[in-house]
């Protein structure tokens, strides 16, 4: 699903780079934690497969797709491919739940009978069935990151990166958002998340991918978190 | 992909209503420099038709004196003939000419009655393929040998040599520094409105920038987020263009009729067809505007 091969990527010339010679191998349906501290390059990483910004050096391929050869036109075809999710949840405050997620869809052509018969079967899944109509700020912060994994899983991509999912949610929130993910990964889609929430990851028990100052410095199934600090 | 041209029509109309006062002044420049432009192709349109009713008239007239010799005016007669830039030579004798003269004073027989004699000359009256040649033309039959001994005044040629030079020379000119004056406003004009609509596009794309980055998120594609606005700037193109149509249209209703009243002696019309034709113009001028402006404004600030 993801190949990463001495991938490079420096923002400026005169500073050291945000990734240095990373070189991971994703299979299509694993559970990826991506830990490390702020500023070890997670976030760099997930830009990266989005194809939000360009290695510096190295080769990236996402679901076959050769990031670096990638016409700009096509970026848009993999992002199809591709569910995100946010710390900040990045929900229209102005649309409501069910409005959110039928966006996503609406925004790459899909019809009204399919946005009519997914939109809700999804909300189903993270469990908002009957928020449909309420708008963010009358939801929770559980709430709204599930309505933005709804809007990222809605189009069934194949793979998921979740940057800091948990990052502004209470542990047992943070709990519920880790199962749905969980659940969501068993239906045979690739997650990869990135986080600094060790509990979590300990508690999971699941691939962990640890970085520091851009470089993997453990790769590790079934690891903890780590960084004995 | 099957997106109803509805959803763009929809966003665009939004956007419009949300920063309209931005709207209304990029419709309101383009609006005036589309007036500008039509206005101009009317001048050009008429000053056209006056200039070829007048062009009509331009012949040179070469006077001959009263008892020239046939062999003196055949060589120059010949040599006219064979220019290129001469349409037609005709010999007018004096017979002709108060001919003439009497059809022209028919409403009052008497003028003619109580001429002594014939008075009027005999003429050569040379007509031009391109009145624009008409000044080297001129210089020519002067320079002819047997031109001055053809004449009755020598030393005055001006006076048997006749030719609507001034007119001409004037209309030339003064088209000229129109057609300078007016496109420059125009292309000032042109300007302003596209920074005008590459500032209101440049706001809608502010106000929406949240949902920019989302719709990137889930894969848009490029042409769907920048649909909505270029859409914007063409609707702000096509509604200035309209207001500028609209007043060309009542310029043609009322203007025109009240110049060709004023002015009776020159030929003011203004053709149905042209004004359609003129209408299509600044449509095509409206929507290249806008879909400039805009596509400048999506270029600068929505990288997608």
């Amino acid at each position: 699903m993801i190949v990463m091969e001495h991938v490079t990527k420096s923002y400026a010339k005169d500073k050291p780079p945000a990734l240095k010679d990373v070189n991971v191998d994703i299979e299509a349906g694993e559970f990826v934690f991506c830990v490390g501290h702020s500023g070890s390059g997670k976030s760099t990483l997930i830009k990266l497969l989005t194809r939000e910004i360009l290695p510096t050096d190295g080769t990236i391929v996402v679901a076959g797709q050769d990031l670096s050869q990638m016409k700009n036109w096509k970026v848009p075809y993999l992002r199809r491919n591709i569910g995100c999710v946010f710390q900040d949840f990045k929900l229209l405050p102005n649309k409501t739940t069910y409005e959110n997620v039928a966006f996503a869809l609406e925004v790459i052509g899909r019809s009204r009978h399919v946005i009519r018969t997914q939109v809700p079967e999804v909300l189903r899944l993270v469990g908002l069935e009957d928020k449909g109509p309420s708008y963010p700020d009358e939801l929770s912060g559980g709430e709204q990151q599930r309505v933005s994994i709804a809007r990222a899983f809605v189009n069934r991509p194949p793979l998921l990166l979740a940057d800091e999912p948990t990052g502004n949610l209470d542990p047992n929130t943070s709990l519920g958002i880790m199962s749905l993910l969980s659940r969501i990964n068993k239906t045979g889609t690739t997650v990869l998340m990135a986080t600094h929430d060790r509990e979590m990851v300990d508690s999971m028990r699941r691939r962990v991918i640890a970085l520091e100052n851009g470089k993997v410095i453990r790769d590790q199934d079934r690891g903890v978190y780590g960084y004995g600090d | 992909m099957a997106i109803s041209p509805g959803y763009f029509l929809k966003e665009a109309g939004v956007s419009f209503r949300r920063n309209w006062v931005m709207s209304l002044g990029a419709i309101i420049t383009i609006f005036f420099s589309l007036l500008l432009v039509g206005t101009f192709v009317i001048t050009g349109i008429l000053i056209q038709e006056i200039l070829a009713s007048v062009e009509e008239k331009v012949m040179i007239q070469v006077f001959l004196k009263d008892g020239y010799a046939p062999e003196d005016l055949d060589p120059l007669q010949t040599s006219l003939v064979e220019d290129a830039r001469i349409n037609s030579v005709e010999y007018v004798s004096k017979e002709q000419a108060l001919e003439r003269f009497k059809e022209q004073t028919a409403d009052s027989p008497e003028i003619v009655d109580q001429l002594p004699n014939n008075p009027l000359p005999a003429s050569l009256e040379v007509e031009l393929v391109d009145p624009e040649d008409v000044e080297a033309v001129v210089v020519d039959i002067k320079a002819h040998p047997n031109f001055v001994n053809l004449i009755a005044n020598p030393e005055d040629p001006e006076k048997d040599l006749k030719y609507g030079a001034e007119i001409i020379d004037k209309l030339f000119q003064l088209t000229n520094v129109v057609r300078v004056v007016v496109i420059v406003l125009v292309a000032m004009l042109v300007f302003v409105s596209m920074i005008f609509i590459s500032n209101t596009i440049r706001l809608a794309i502010y106000a929406r920038r949240k949902e920019i980055a989302i719709m990137r998120l889930v894969g848009a594609s490029n042409w769907f987020i920048r649909m909505p606005f270029l859409l914007e700037g063409v609707m702000q193109g096509l509604i200035g263009a309209a207001l500028a149509i609209g007043v060309v249209v009542v310029m043609r209703q009322w203007l025109v009729p009240w110049l060709s009243d004023t002015l009776p002696f020159l030929p003011v019309t203004l053709s149905a067809g042209a004004t359609a034709q003129l209408g299509l113009i600044l449509a095509a001028f409206g929507v290249a505007i806008g879909l400039i402006g805009s596509i400048f404004a999506l270029r600068r600030y929505l990288r997608v």
